[in-house]
């Protein structure tokens, strides 16, 4: 009896801790206090060089803005600013921003914790004209608009890059060849040459579902249409293909989740080639022995006069607590994303300058004179488009992931994974 | 002779899978980033780069990490040390109805993940105004039931007689503890008390999570910022990583004797 009621009670206990989390309405404002309300508290990710920029652009702006000074706060990994996010909304405590990506932000915006940039934007005396707004890449501002949410803007571009390709001069001149592939039945030829001439396989591939999805937009496709994916799509399926046939004739392989051994093995003249994110150029030139070594190029095409690529990176969410605190983080994103700071920030990080006026910035010309590779990302920019926005999207991308790597395993056939896939997805989004 | 040369070759064969990690952080962080990335077996460095060191002390505060780690670190481990005697004591020694039960509860909030409390954790201290102080990394971890299990399991190793002498000549439950029971479980205590600090010393996700600002962040904090999406400053994150392990390989060694003694006493294997 004794260990009944004792089994009850834990039974109890546990029903209690697997309660539903409290989900508001997007529409319906809840109150949030600042979790300090002496600053705007800014969580972010950027570490190193990036985090001294950073602090050093706030300070700036801090210094010449009344209003709230604006306090960075390193917050560890995005998966760490978001457990953080997750707890602070169930302590109706929020900061300022927050740096997040698309899955995160939509899960803000479900608790009703985040405000909408259309409301900031659209005011008369604070927000962007048409003009400032008609300087950003479409794909940018695109990027932050949520579908599921009534196609509003929840969120400001903030670190934005693409899938590039860093490609070895050397490992190609082993092969005799002079040129990165302009398209994907080139990248395959010269990874067989380049098996041929140096034994080793051409391309080390971090399995990542924007590098999926990138492919599959090379390849003139979709991911996603109406209310399903597009998994089983000729483009898709082309995708699939191309990486089965990497993986058959040994010419790619997969590295270790959440590592950069593609890029060392790149520094080290193992391999020709990795598709990385064009913000990682500074890291991978620190790896490099020799600056003529290496380059970078858009990532091959099916069609390269219909270029297409990935647009990555994370955005701001401002949350949704005082006037002072919106009105403070509204003014840093409007001066973060500044022509002139975009540019400082594009130059010393590697992120890409979010504007079109970039381009003309004497900044941003003497760098690009000086580096002229670092102008390939920028350029890729005009037909970069994000994944989508959808709930359930960041559980697909695990699905994605989860085919790559069977076919790069040789464990399932490229029709077959793309038909799997499709099924699977859809029925993840479904469920939302 | 040959027994003994035998059984030093074998103990050294073993421990050097063990060492050898610690030699190649050694080694790694005194290499460039070009040569830490290079997969080689070779562990000497082409260029001995001292000032990694440096370089990865000015990162970040880290005089200040180490202060409010070491201080967050002790008081909780006092703090354990004194709530696992007093809860074990009383589950091994007295009598009182539902000690059973009690205890049962006490084991099972072991089987409930970090991760399904993180969120009602902050909502409390967030709610207590303990966000970024140091009342919100000490506090919530000043009991454990894995401390007190081990302090009951030593008290229940003493005689009843102790006790029993102990009341004859006029002793209370808390001078008995004081003066008879305590002494005799030091080397459990020590282990309860190393556990302790280094569950502190280690932890991450809190107090990344409680706190917003350098002057309440610790060690295992700083480390994280050697890791971006870019990539990772792998011989600089050695260095951290060697001069943040040093301390808690030092109180190792210090209090190996009773380590051992109170692993074995607990009849825990691993």
């Amino acid at each position: 009896m004794r260990n009944f009621f004792f089994f009850c009670l834990l039974f109890g206990v546990a029903l209690i801790g697997c309660g539903p989390a409290p989900v508001q309405n997007h529409a319906s404002r809840v109150q949030f206090t600042p979790i300090n309300s002496e600053v705007a508290a800014f969580w972010d990710r950027q570490t190193t060089d990036n985090a001294v920029l950073l602090h050093a652009i706030t300070d700036e702006y801090n210094a010449s803005h009344n209003g709230l000074p604006v306090k960075i706060v390193q917050t560890g990994n995005y998966g760490d600013i978001y457990r953080k996010v997750t707890a602070s909304i169930h302590a109706r405590t929020l900061p300022a921003m927050a740096a997040s990506y698309g899955a995160m932000t939509l899960e803000y915006a479900k608790a009703g914790a985040v405000v909408s940039f259309d409301t900031l934007i659209d005011h008369p005396e604070t927000g962007l004209t048409e003009r400032e707004m008609a300087d950003f890449f479409p794909a940018v501002i695109e990027a932050n608009r949520y579908e599921d949410l009534d196609g509003e803007m929840y969120s400001f571009p903030f670190t934005k890059s693409v899938l590039v390709l860093f490609y070895n001069k050397r490992v190609l001149a082993k092969a005799g060849i002079d040129a990165p592939p302009a398209t994907w039945d080139a990248f395959l030829a010269q990874c067989r040459a380049i098996k041929v001439a140096t034994g080793n396989p051409a391309w080390a591939i971090d399995v990542d579902a924007s590098t999926v999805n990138a492919m599959i937009f090379s390849m003139g496709g979709e991911v996603f249409r109406g209310k399903e994916t597009l998994f089983d799509s000729q483009p898709a399926q082309r995708t699939f293909a191309l990486l089965q046939t990497l993986a058959r004739e040994n010419l790619a392989y997969p590295i270790p989740p959440r590592t950069f051994n593609d890029e060392t093995a790149l520094a080290q003249d193992t391999i020709a080639f990795c598709f990385r994110p064009s913000s990682n150029r500074p890291y991978i030139e620190q790896l490099m022995d020799d600056p003529d070594a290496w380059g970078i190029a858009p990532i091959p095409q099916v069609d390269p006069e219909d270029p297409h690529t990935i647009l990555y990176g994370a955005n701001i969410s401002i949350f949704d607590t005082t006037e002072e605190q919106r009105a403070a983080a509204w003014g840093f994103v409007k001066a973060f994303t500044s022509r002139d700071t975009s540019v400082r920030w594009s130059i010393g990080t590697g992120y890409l300058p979010i504007r079109k006026s970039a381009v003309d910035h004497p900044d941003m010309q003497r760098f690009w004179a000086q580096n002229p590779r670092n102008r390939v990302a920028f350029d890729c920019l005009s037909f970069a488009k994000s994944e989508p926005n959808r709930l359930g999207w960041q559980e697909v991308r695990g699905l994605i992931e989860k085919t790559a790597t069977a076919l790069l395993a040789g464990i399932s056939d490229a029709p077959q994974a793309g038909a799997d896939l499709k099924r699977t997805a859809d029925a993840v989004l479904a469920r939302q | 002779m040959m027994r003994k040369i035998l059984l030093y070759t074998a103990l050294t064969l073993g421990a050097l899978p063990m060492v050898y990690p610690f030699v190649w952080m050694l080694a790694t962080s005194l290499k460039g980033l070009q040569e830490a990335t290079t997969p080689t077996l070779s562990l000497l460095p082409e260029q001995w780069l001292w000032r990694n060191y440096l370089d990865a002390l000015r990162a970040a505060p880290f005089g200040r990490y180490f202060f409010n780690t070491f201080f967050v670190a002790s008081v909780t481990t006092a703090f354990v040390m004194v709530t696992s005697t007093l809860a074990g004591y009383v589950f091994a020694r007295l009598q009182f109805r539902g000690r059973g039960l009690l205890f049962g509860l006490v084991l099972a909030t072991m089987m409930i993940p970090f991760e399904a409390t993180l969120i009602p954790n902050f909502v409390l201290v967030s709610r207590l105004g303990w966000y970024n102080s140091y009342a919100a990394l000490i506090l919530p971890w000043c009991a454990n039931a894995f401390s007190i299990f081990l302090m009951r399991q030593a008290f229940l190793g003493l005689p009843a007689d102790y006790f029993n002498a102990a009341r004859i000549d006029g002793c209370g439950h808390l001078r008995y503890l004081a003066y008879v029971g305590v002494p005799l479980v030091v080397p459990m205590l020590t282990t309860v008390g190393l556990f302790a600090f280094l569950a502190s010393y280690n932890s991450l996700l809190w107090p990344l999570v409680v706190t917003g600002d350098d002057s309440m962040r610790v060690v295992q904090v700083g480390l994280t910022v050697f890791a971006g999406d870019q990539g990772v400053r792998v011989n600089l994150l050695m260095c951290a990583s060697l001069i943040v392990m040093l301390p808690t390989v030092a109180l190792y060694f210090m209090a190996q004797r009773h380590f051992v003694e109170g692993i074995t006493g607990s009849g825990i294997k691993s």
